[in-house]
Parts: structure tokens; sequence; C-alpha cells
């Protein structure tokens, strides 16, 4: 059995006690994933860029939950003169929820992407925003930054400043919406190849915790009444999700709000791990499971500034 | 650090654009202006940032050496501004394009200069007409080669 299979195994026999289907959990942790991209309405038309994609592959799909969101089974996307000319952004479907939970939100408005790097979020944020607002897209590696810098540039984002800085000791800045996308174990990229490195200690998940609950804090802290704080991972550990927004509603004034997207189907927070219970206000997070929707796993939570 | 740009300079820009490229001047009114390290020029929404220097703002859209250098950023973005002084090319030539070569075509009704490439309505970037060749502008990090066009 290869290395990864085991980190696979491993990641079922963790959190099969998680899912309301262990079967289906399994199966599709060992399928691949497809590769996933939106169309940069900054640039062109959805429905030009579309026709022209279909000539690459008949059968591009729109997602169920969002109307810039396709799969297709070409794997090679990134050397199409859509992607060249920045009229596409190849990007894990999961990776979308975030601005689209706050969707009702995104206008003219400032915004703080904490972690932007490679510029995902960042870029898709511009782009429903029309390049109208603010936001500054920080990340804490300069090695980082070039990958930001790029992506920035080639889907033609004006309304961002790129900052470089640790976001534990970010000037307090005002803004109507933060983003926290924090760095984490990673586990629920486990469909994509080799994207997670091998099977992570209890220490690691506290070192992960520790670092998401400062990112988080640091946010709290700084954002002004009325203002919105999204935090979001890509892992299934509860050590770094519904811990983390849990201790965070313990220690500041932040009311949690529902999420939902039409069409995705998602589980509630759970409140209980590892003999800890949580707060009961992330039972309104919001899990993603790799077989409810075909994706990688995630895990979001919104909150507002009291 | 980026510094607010000089009038002159703005200026400078906005007669190149509208004189070699054909712009409305109308397209700059919602656009501040900085200028960076190597002559660098970049234009994003109106951001003031307190307390923050910023590493970059909005996008680069020139290079102010001897005379005004446009970025393929620039081109890519405000191409669908640009009524002269572009030029389209085929299929082969784009994936040519794409990988920073030059191309030697015959386009006798373009002025020399810096020109829009395109294909197909898409707009590729910058290059350098001087009658005879096309002197690619892409920059290295953007060289690739093209299997879907």
């Amino acid at each position: 059995m290869d290395r990864y299979q085991k980190i696979r195994n491993e990641i079922i026999k963790k959190y099969n006690c998680l899912v309301d289907d262990k079967k289906k959990f399994a199966e599709s942790i060992n399928i691949p994933l497809k590769q996933s991209f939106r169309i940069n309405t900054l640039k062109e038309k959805k429905e030009t860029v579309i026709a022209k994609l279909k000539e690459y592959d008949s059968k591009i799909t729109n997602v169920r939950w969002s109307d810039n969101a396709y799969i297709t089974k070409l794997n090679n996307l990134g050397s199409s003169l859509e992607h060249f000319v920045g009229h596409i952004y190849i990007q894990e479907l999961t990776s979308m929820i975030p601005p689209l939970i706050v969707k009702d939100l995104i206008k003219d408005i400032n915004i703080i992407d904490c972690c932007a790097a490679p510029g995902s979020k960042t870029t898709q944020i511009a782009a429903m925003m029309d390049n109208k607002g603010h936001i500054i897209a920080n990340d804490a590696r300069h090695a980082r930054l070039k990958s930001l810098r790029g992506n920035l540039d080639r889907l033609g984002v004006t309304n961002t400043s790129v900052t470089l800085r640790d976001f534990k000791s970010f000037p307090n800045t005002k803004a109507d919406l933060y983003f926290v996308d924090a760095p984490c174990s990673s586990e629920g990229t486990i469909r994509k190849k080799n994207s997670v490195a091998r099977i992570w200690k209890e220490k690691d998940y506290l070192r992960f915790n520790k670092l998401q609950k400062q990112l988080l804090s640091k946010a709290c802290e700084m954002a002004p009444s009325g203002s919105t704080v999204v935090y979001s991972t890509c892992t299934f550990s509860p050590d770094e999700n519904e811990k983390v927004v849990s201790e965070i509603l313990n220690e500041y004034d932040m009311k949690m709000k529902h999420i939902k997207i039409e069409n995705l189907k998602s589980e509630p927070g759970i409140t209980q791990w590892n003999n800890e219970e949580y707060h009961s206000g992330v039972e309104k997070c919001m899990r993603i499971w790799p077989h409810h929707n075909d994706t990688d796993a995630f895990f979001i939570a919104r909150m507002e500034k009291c | 650090m980026l510094k607010k740009l000089e009038k002159e300079k703005k200026e400078l820009v906005k007669k190149y654009c509208s004189e070699r490229f054909g712009m409305s001047p109308k397209i700059w009114e919602r656009y501040s202006w900085h200028s960076g390290s190597k002559n660098k020029i970049y234009i994003s929404n109106n951001l003031e940032l307190e307390r923050i220097n910023p590493e970059s703002k909005g996008i680069c859209i020139f290079r102010l050496d001897k005379s005004p250098k446009p970025t393929t950023n620039f081109l890519q973005l405000f191409g669908k501004y640009i009524s002269k002084n572009y030029i389209e090319i085929n299929n082969k030539n784009t994936i040519k394009y794409c990988k920073g070569e030059d191309l030697t075509l015959n386009n006798k009704s373009i002025i020399p200069g810096f020109v829009l490439i395109t294909n197909n309505k898409r707009f590729l970037g910058c290059g350098h007409w001087n009658g005879k060749l096309l002197k690619n502008q892409l920059p290295k990090s953007k060289f690739c080669n093209i299997n879907f066009l």
C-alpha cells in the first residue's frame, strides 16, 4: 500500500464517526476530483467564455449551487488561451464558498483578506464587486506574494492593495468584511493528488489551532461593530474548526450567523469532539463533506461583531 | 514604495493612449495613479490606506523609460477600448506568441510602435511592430504552451 493510500485510510478511520454515510464517505475519498474553474467576469461575459470552452470540452457543466462554478473532464485547462488571457480561474469548488456565503454584503465595501495568497478568493471577490470598493489582500510569506500578484494581474483586478504582513501584528484597520482562510492541516484536500503530505499528530493539530485562533482573534479584535468575519479551513479536524470558533465565541463579542447556499448539501458544525464540549453557536457553522457534493471537504463560519 | 504620480506623467500616458490606441480619456476617470520602482506606473481604484504601506496597488499599466511602454496586463484588460494599432494573429502565430517568440508578419497598415495583439476577439498582450517584425513583449513569467485555443 502506498504512503498516500495509508493517509487516506487514516483519514477515513478518523472521521468516519462524524459522517452520515460511512461507505459513501470512504468511496469519495478515493476518487480524484475533477478540475473546476470559474469565469472571470471582470474581463469577459460568462456566455462568451463558456461557448469557447465548449469547443474544448462539450461536457463542461455548471454546478447546481453556483452560477459561476464549472466542472470539466479536462485536467489541463491551464494551457488554454482563456486561462492565458485571464478569462478563467482554476479553483477548487469548495474554495469558492466563502465569498458566496456573504454575497448579500459584497458590493462597494472595504474587505480584508487576511491570508490571501494565491488569490483565489481575492480575485473572486473582486469580480463579484466588479472591481469597485477596496480589498486589502494580505499574506505573511513573501514567496507566496508572487502567485498572488500574478493572479491579480492576469485577472485584471484593480481594486486591491497587496500587503506583506504577519496578520497577527497587522495594524488595526477598519473594514466591513474580513476573510480568515487560515493555514490548516488541509486534510480536506485529500482527493487532490498527493496533497496531504503526512498523517498529522495531535501536536500538529494543536499548533494549527493556536495559529488559527491567533489569526481569527486579530480579525475579531480589529473588526468594528456590525462588521462580518468569515472563518474557513479545508480540513475535517474539529480542533481546527469548531474548537477555534468556540473559543472565539467564548472570548469575543461575536454573533454567529446562519449560512445557507441553495442546492449545496451541508451539515452543521459539531458540538462535541474528543470528550470536549463546544459553544452551542458552532452549530451555525457549515461543514461540507466530500461525498455530499463531490467536492473537497470544507468548513466555514460567518460571525458578526456585536 | 508607491508614490502619487506627477500630473505631467499622467497626462503623457493619457495622451499616448489616445493617440496610439484611440482610447477615450473617459476610461481613466475612476482610477488613481501611482508610480513605483523602475519607472512603473500603476492604476487602482481610489484607495487610501492609513498606516499601511502596501507592496502594490491595482495593476501596473505602463513603464516610462525613453517613451511610454504599455504592459501586457494593461492591454489585456483595456483591449476592448482600443480602436487602432492592434494586430490580429492566427492560431499558429498565437501559439508562437504565447511561447515568447517574435513573429514575421505582412502588415503594412500599422504604424511602427507598440501594438495590441489579438486572436479571435481575445486580447493577448503587447508586441512591438517595426514594419517587418513583431517583437514579442510578453514578460518571461507569462510564456506558456497553449494546447487549447
